[in-house]
């Protein structure tokens, strides 16, 4: 049972919609600069969502607002209207932010007065984003969010494929949000891992990550419910794959042990071979460790000759919505028959076997591979298919 | 689906004989602090020489997943050929929220650039996953999920599936969730806590009492028959009725889920019917634990007496401890009245 990519929606510091998104690194436009949302005393940049518009969502959290945001981009583009009737729908989103009360005004005041206004108690209890979108669109099936760290997005679209493969749904809305927040600004920040200066992945002089904010939302139906809409299949999702490292709580393997076993895990579960992928979206965090790492497994599975880059450079690393937010990057690029260059690299260290794409590129392949690397040594990789 | 260890770690202690013996003992008196009663895990608990090394900078929330996880592989017997073997999914409401807060500690006392790493990255929800793999030297897939409503029963739902698709041949399936001082504060805000310490599991109130509780069960689950073996997951349905015809019904009612109206339509059917959450307390994954009852209940053919047993529509409660025939049991939770969650083990 084939599993179609039938709509697509996004929202990031490069863009409120896929279009902006494709437009700005079509452009090589770098939407980053100082944190407005909240006070802080940090150096480094980040990649904000300026100016969102007042919405019912915006009254529960910021998180949420961006995955409504995508997944109605999303809906709009699969053909569907809001509510849902008729459809047995999952929903499965990863995140890090709003899986957690980090709400540093609430907590302090508990800590000084004892006795505090549960409004940032209640928000939270509703924010679980899986289950909010499930309320909100009436869906049927199961609801559940991922937080799996930084690969939260890319484990929610596998789970997604999961339960359309078992007949628990016909469609799931899947991806990832995530908002940019204080704590893990500040966590991010004592890891050492944050840049003062832009982010470039891959590059030889690369200091760091950025942070970032947004969502990216995929609808996945059953390829047989697809059709009975009468519509013609374009993409689809066809592999997913995960693996540990079991190795370190935030290093990852130095040989990338997990992540070699996450890609080759989907490329067999989309029943390719390396030869057949065109292009692969990588992680590209543009931290010491995880581009070495990345570059040298990417290299080792599908050789020298690999194409591969990094949309962080656009987005900052939006943590669990980073795979959500690259899935849809990696199915527009397949579509539109073309891929991004990295941006930030300019030139390629020792470390780095092979450079990423440093142009904006033409591909006409049919198999594209997104992977994701996190927190806790958790590795994943999807494979997207065009028709 | 075969259920093939199974480890526990709750407040009367760890490991699936403790659990026997608590339902074998029934209620007992929740921990009082500051007048309000919670049902906690012991710092004693969490101490294992031989895991010392490996989890030293692990925070409670992780700690208990970790010994609940090492036991049910452990319980099942399950030699493995390759790390690959086995995947892990860890469920929960809230996460290490401690740690969470802790960390923000920092940030209030010593600046946005005095933080521990350390904290920073125990706090993030699937640190204890990543432990569990650590210890195991498990390779395989490794999730962590959250939710409010029916964490433990999507997590099975996943387990399925991967077992099904043969990502793996067993999976680590549990729940784990901590107390804390904001937690706290905010139930007894926010809920009606039982003022004698006794959650009631059959009075279908739509304003029900709870007493909180925290800890973590984990599963061994199997797409093959076992040595050890607790019993067969045949249906993981999360909305709607169930095909099968269970011996027994246990109920999630807990006082943590609001109104449990719901309940009683469903419990009324003359079949026998139990609740254990009086004796681990209320929690989102409560479910986890009446799992592991009927697992316990199936394997051992033994009918657990409900440990409290305040009866106002004369239920069919099961009010003795006794040896009986139980071939299948329906274990239901019930989040909102549109959505019946039912999990049926056969024997």
């Amino acid at each position: 049972m084939k599993v179609v990519i039938s709509g697509i929606g996004t929202i990031s510091a490069a863009g409120f919609n896929l279009e902006e998104s494709l437009c700005s690194m079509k452009n090589g436009k770098r939407n980053a600069g100082p944190v407005s949302l909240f006070p802080n005393v940090l150096p480094y940049p980040v990649f904000e969502v300026k100016d969102l518009a007042e919405t019912v969502e915006t009254k529960s959290i910021r998180t949420f607002f961006l995955a409504v945001t995508a997944a109605k981009e999303a809906f709009k583009d699969a053909g569907f209207s809001l509510p849902l009737s008729g459809v047995k729908a999952g929903i499965c989103l990863g995140t890090t932010v709003a899986s957690q009360l980090n709400d540093i005004e609430f907590y302090s005041a508990f800590k000084k007065y004892g006795n505090v206004d549960l409004k940032p108690v209640d928000r939270y209890l509703r924010g679980n984003i899986s289950e909010a979108l499930a309320y909100l669109i009436k869906a049927t099936g199961p609801s559940v969010t991922v937080v799996n760290a930084c690969s939260s997005g890319t484990d929610a679209i596998g789970i997604a494929l999961s339960w359309l493969r078992s007949g628990n749904c016909d469609i799931v809305i899947a991806g990832g949000a995530d908002e940019l927040n204080r704590v893990p600004l500040c966590g991010f920040g004592s890891l050492g891992i944050l840049s003062n200066s832009l982010c470039a992945p891959f590059d030889r002089d690369r200091t760091g990550l950025n942070l970032g904010e947004g969502a990216g939302i995929l609808i996945l139906e059953r390829e047989d419910f697809y059709i009975k809409r009468g519509k013609t299949p374009l993409l689809y999702l066809s592999g997913y794959g995960s693996a540990a490292d079991s190795y370190h709580l935030t290093a990852p393997h130095p040989e990338g042990k997990g992540l070699e076993s996450a890609i080759k895990k989907a490329l067999s579960d989309s029943g390719i071979s390396k030869m057949d992928v065109c292009f692969v979206n990588a992680h590209g965090t543009g931290t010491i460790d995880n581009d070495k790492v990345e570059s040298t497994v990417l290299s080792r599975v599908f050789g020298e000759n690999v194409r591969y880059f990094s949309t962080k450079g656009y987005t900052g690393h939006t943590l669990g919505g980073a795979g959500g937010i690259e899935a849809v990057f990696s199915a527009a690029a397949l579509k539109h028959g073309w891929i991004p260059a990295s941006a930030g690299f300019l030139s390629k260290g020792d470390e780095i076997p092979v450079s990423p794409v440093a142009v904006n590129t033409t591909i006409s392949g049919s198999f594209a591979v997104s992977t994701s690397l996190a927190f806790g040594g958790n590795n994943a990789a999807i494979v997207i298919e065009k028709v | 689906m075969f259920i093939s260890g199974i480890g526990i770690i709750f407040t009367r202690g760890r490991g699936i004989d403790s659990f026997e013996n608590a339902l074998m003992q029934g209620w007992t008196d929740p921990s009082w602090t500051d007048s309000f009663p919670a049902y906690r895990v012991a710092k004693e608990v969490l101490s294992d020489a031989a895991l010392s090394k490996k989890i030293r900078r692990a925070d409670k929330f992780s700690k208990m997943a970790v010994f609940s996880a090492l036991d049910a592989f452990k319980d099942s017997g399950i030699t493995l050929n390759s790390n690959e073997t086995i995947g892990i999914i860890l469920a929960t409401a809230f996460g290490p929220h401690t740690t969470t807060f802790s960390f923000i500690d920092d940030i209030l006392d010593y600046g946005d650039a005095g933080v521990s790493p350390t904290k920073f990255s125990n706090s993030v929800h699937n640190a204890a996953a990543s432990y569990i793999s650590t210890v195991l030297g498990s390779c395989g897939p490794t999730v962590t999920l959250t939710d409010f409503s029916y964490p433990f029963q999507n997590a099975l739902l996943l387990a399925e599936s991967w077992l099904k698709e043969e990502r793996c041949k067993h999976v680590l399936c549990g729940c784990v969730d901590e107390l804390s001082v904001v937690m706290e504060y905010a139930c007894k805000m926010k809920m009606k806590t039982a003022e004698d310490g006794k959650i009631r599991p059959f009075l279908f109130s739509d304003c029900p009492v709870s007493v909180l509780g925290e800890g973590a069960a984990f599963f061994m689950l199997s797409e093959e028959k076992c040595k050890n073996n607790y019993g067969e997951v045949s249906e993981i349905k999360l909305f709607g009725e169930s095909k099968n015809n269970p011996d027994i019904i246990i109920i999630d009612a807990d006082g943590m889920t609001g109104d449990e109206s719901d309940y009683e339509k469903i419990s009324n059917t003359g079949l026998p019917l139990a609740g254990y959450s009086p004796v681990f307390g209320s929690m989102k994954i409560g479910s986890a634990f009446n799992f592991a009852a009927a697992s316990l209940m199936l394997k051992k053919q033994h009918v657990y007496r409900c440990p409290v047993l305040d009866n106002h529509s004369q239920m069919n409660l099961c009010s003795s401890t006794s040896e009986t025939n139980i071939t299948g049991i329906n274990c239901v939770r019930i989040c909102r009245s549109d959505q019946i969650s039912i999990i049926n083990i056969k024997k």
